[in-house]
Parts: C-alpha cells; sequence; structure tokens
C-alpha cells in the first residue's frame, strides 16, 4: 500500500514539474505583485488511508504564512490511530501531534506563477496512547499449545518529540487552491516508552523502526491561500 | 522520457528503501525466545559426576493425563535433555521414561499385542510465568521465575531426587535442574 502511494505522489510530482515548465510567458517588462497570505490545507492521503485501510484513521489539517519572498512558517495538526498487527502482536497506538518550523521555497518562478519547489525543517511532538490487542507468547517449539495473551494492556500518557527535514513541492492548480507533496524525513529527539513494551507506531511520526530513531513519511495536501496583501517582488 | 527514466529511478530506490524496512517483521532466529528447561543427570552415588539415562525419551502430560510428544526429542541415551514448558499455566507434568523399548510378542507386523518396557517417572515442575518484551516481530517471550520441581513416588522410582542451580529459567545457556539416578 504504501508503495502505490509512493510511486503515485512521485509520478504526480513528475508531472507537476513539467506542466511548471511548460506554459508561462516571460516578460520582464511588467511588474508583478505576489500574494501574501494564510495558506490552509489538510492532508488528502490520511482521508485517502482512513477509507481504504481499516487499520487506519487519519486526519491532519496544515498552514503556512509567507513572511517575505521565500520564506513561510508553517505548522499541522492532525490525529493518527493505527493497528500494527502481525502473527505474535497486535497493537494500537492513537493520539494527536502538532509540528511547527519553516519552509523555504528554492524555486524560481517564472512570470507571474506562485508555485514552490521547498525544502523546510520541522519540530513534532506528539501525545498518544498505545493498547496492546493481544500477543501470543513466542516460542520456537510449540509441543505444548500456544499461548495467546487477550489482556489488552493500554499504556496511556505517551509523549515523543521529533525533528523533520521536509521536501516538497505546492503548485497553484486554479487561483488560490494549491496541490502539494512532500516527503518527511525524521528523527526521534525524545520519546516516553511504556515498560515491557516499545512504541510501535507514534501518530505524527509515523511506524519506527528497530534500527533506531528514524522516521519517514509522505504527505499529499490540498489547500487554500487567503490572500491578505500583495506585494511587489 | 527524461522524466520518465528520472520516476523509474525514483521507484527503484524506495522500493529498496521499503524492502529494507521489512527485515524488522521477521523475528530473527538468533533471537532469545521463550526459554526450555534443561535437565541434567547425575550419579546419585557420587553426586559431582554426570550419568547417562539409557535410552531415555521424554514426553508431557496434558491436563487430561494425554501424552504430549516433543518436537526434536527422540529415543537416546544422555546425560541432558531440554524441555519446553508450558506457557498457559504455571506448572508442567513431564514423563522421564527410562530403557523405553517395545516388546512386539514376535509380531513385527501386529502392533496391537505390543507392550512397551521401561520405567516412566513423572516430574512435576512449577513455576511463575512472566512475559518480557522483545521486539514488534517476535512480540513477547514467557521466562519461568521460582521453579520448584517433584518426582511423583511409584513403585520403582529410577529418578531419585532432584536439585535446583538455576531457579529463574531466563536463557538456555546452562542446566536448570539436576536429577539424582
Amino acid at each position: 500500500m504504501l508503495k502505490y502511494i509512493i510511486s503515485s505522489v512521485f509520478t504526480l510530482l513528475m508531472t507537476f514539474s513539467v506542466m511548471a515548465q511548460n506554459d508561462s510567458i516571460v516578460n520582464d517588462s511588467i511588474r508583478y505583485a505576489q500574494k501574501y497570505g494564510l495558506r490552509l490545507g489538510g492532508d488528502l492521503s490520511k482521508i485517502t488511508k482512513t477509507i481504504i485501510d481499516d487499520d487506519y484513521t487519519g486526519f491532519e489539517i496544515n498552514a503556512d504564512y509567507r513572511l517575505s519572498k521565500n520564506l513561510y512558517v508553517a505548522g499541522e495538526l492532525g490525529t493518527e490511530e493505527r493497528t500494527k498487527s502481525n502473527e505474535f502482536l497486535n497493537s494500537t497506538a492513537k493520539g494527536s501531534y502538532i509540528k511547527g518550523g519553516i519552509d523555504y521555497n528554492m524555486y524560481k518562478n517564472w512570470f507571474g506563477m506562485e508555485n514552490m519547489i521547498y525544502s523546510g525543517f520541522r519540530l513534532g511532538a506528539s501525545s498518544f496512547s498505545q493498547t496492546i490487542n493481544s500477543y501470543t507468547v513466542y516460542s520456537t517449539n510449540q509441543s505444548w499449545p500456544q499461548t495467546t495473551n487477550l489482556d489488552g494492556t493500554e499504556f496511556k500518557g505517551l509523549t515523543a518529540i521529533w525533528s523533520e527535514i521536509i521536501f516538497g513541492l505546492k503548485a497553484e492548480l486554479v487561483n488560490n487552491i494549491y496541490v502539494g507533496f512532500n516527503v518527511q524525513l525524521k528523527a526521534r529527539i525524545t520519546e516516553k516508552e511504556p515498560a515491557n513494551f516499545e512504541n510501535i507506531f507514534i501518530p505524527g511520526f509515523g511506524r519506527t523502526y528497530d534500527s533506531g530513531r528514524f522516521g519517514i513519511a509522505f504527505g499529499y495536501n490540498v489547500s487554500y491561500l487567503i490572500p491578505l496583501y500583495k506585494k511587489g517582488n | 522520457m527524461k522524466y520518465f527514466k528520472l520516476s523509474i529511478f525514483i521507484l527503484l530506490i524506495t522500493t529498496v528503501i521499503m524492502f529494507s524496512c521489512e527485515k524488522d517483521d521477521i523475528c530473527a532466529e538468533t533471537t532469545s525466545t521463550t526459554p526450555q528447561l534443561i535437565l541434567r543427570f547425575y550419579d546419585i552415588l557420587d553426586q559431582e559426576d554426570t550419568k547417562t539415562v539409557t535410552d531415555l525419551i521424554a514426553y508431557g502430560l496434558d491436563d487430561n493425563n494425554e501424552v504430549v510428544v516433543f518436537d526434536d526429542l527422540f529415543i537416546t541415551t544422555t546425560d541432558s535433555l531440554v524441555i519446553p514448558l508450558r506457557t498457559e499455566v504455571n506448572f508442567t507434568r513431564i514423563v522421564l521414561h527410562k530403557d523405553y523399548d517395545i516388546d512386539d510378542n514376535g509380531t513385527p507386523n501386529d502392533d496391537t499385542d505390543d507392550i512397551v518396557l521401561g520405567n516412566t517417572d513423572v516430574i512435576n515442575v512449577t513455576y511463575q510465568r512472566e512475559d518480557v518484551y522483545l521486539s514488534r516481530a517476535c512480540g513477547y517471550k514467557s521466562v519461568f521465575n521460582n521453579i520448584a520441581v517433584s518426582i511423583d513416588s511409584d513403585i520403582s522410582n529410577w529418578a531419585l531426587n532432584s536439585e535446583i542451580l538455576i531457579a529463574n529459567i531466563t536463557n538456555e545457556n546452562a542446566a536448570h535442574v539436576k536429577i539424582y539416578h
């Protein structure tokens, strides 16, 4: 599933970068005032995944505010619930998160266009709980019947803080409506882990890996710009 | 065409990344999971020396006294045995069957008149279970704390006494229980 989302994201990303370069007439003589304002949106990939994946529920709203020609303050607010299961362990993580930081536009637009290819930084924090729905005691010798425990232990009050580097694209599809894709590379700074268990999934961070503190996630956003004022280049 | 090639390249890279993540979902064979009980047989007369038990086979007894055959255990002459413990209750009943043989009454093709020979002793192992988290792939293992061992008395016990070497079974690095015979 993740592979499918990733491939769609990249295919679409390529399509948009082609579009961005094809149309546009260069006209240096006209001074064009760029729009400044608050851009509000949501993550469509989380909504899509909520619909198609029974083990996932997620919702995220995001916003950015343009400070200067290339600099934006940006943030996300969301909730996620994720059930992970295999033959031996079934657990659910549930909670909400907030992320804040900046986006820097690295793309030099053609005349009259306000697209972004950007890099950004975020600090994220999550408050969540984890529930062990069931586990089967792992025995290599299965002569005796296997023992499955359904006690449903819940670990509340878990937290995590992480940093993110974001690479992404935002393109103005029609007037003031933007679509965007981004890749988030994450590193946990600190986390509160449950006793005799671990954080399998952290809302906002995503799944964790045995290999260490790093994680990766993708976003597919649609947003609307509330123009507040215009300013020349 | 250039973008097409680039897309393929990026797709390949992400596939490799995704594939390399999959190892988290497989419980590595090297993981120390639920430990088994290790019995070591010693000489009752010279208690420092190990002593082999001839033609020994072990099997479990369930709650209905039905025989539970252990995987990977065969009739053998040995001075040690590795036995799986029950992870759903706080005890395991084990039959140690010495000098195991079958008298086929001179009819090798007819097993209805066969007689099982040998000397069976039943040992009871009791313990407190504790489930310890391993990893997302392996889940939990059970460890067995404060083990106690008793040998059922019968007409002709060959296993005469027992001694606990390690009371908390958390690994399979050394023998946990001595059986004297």
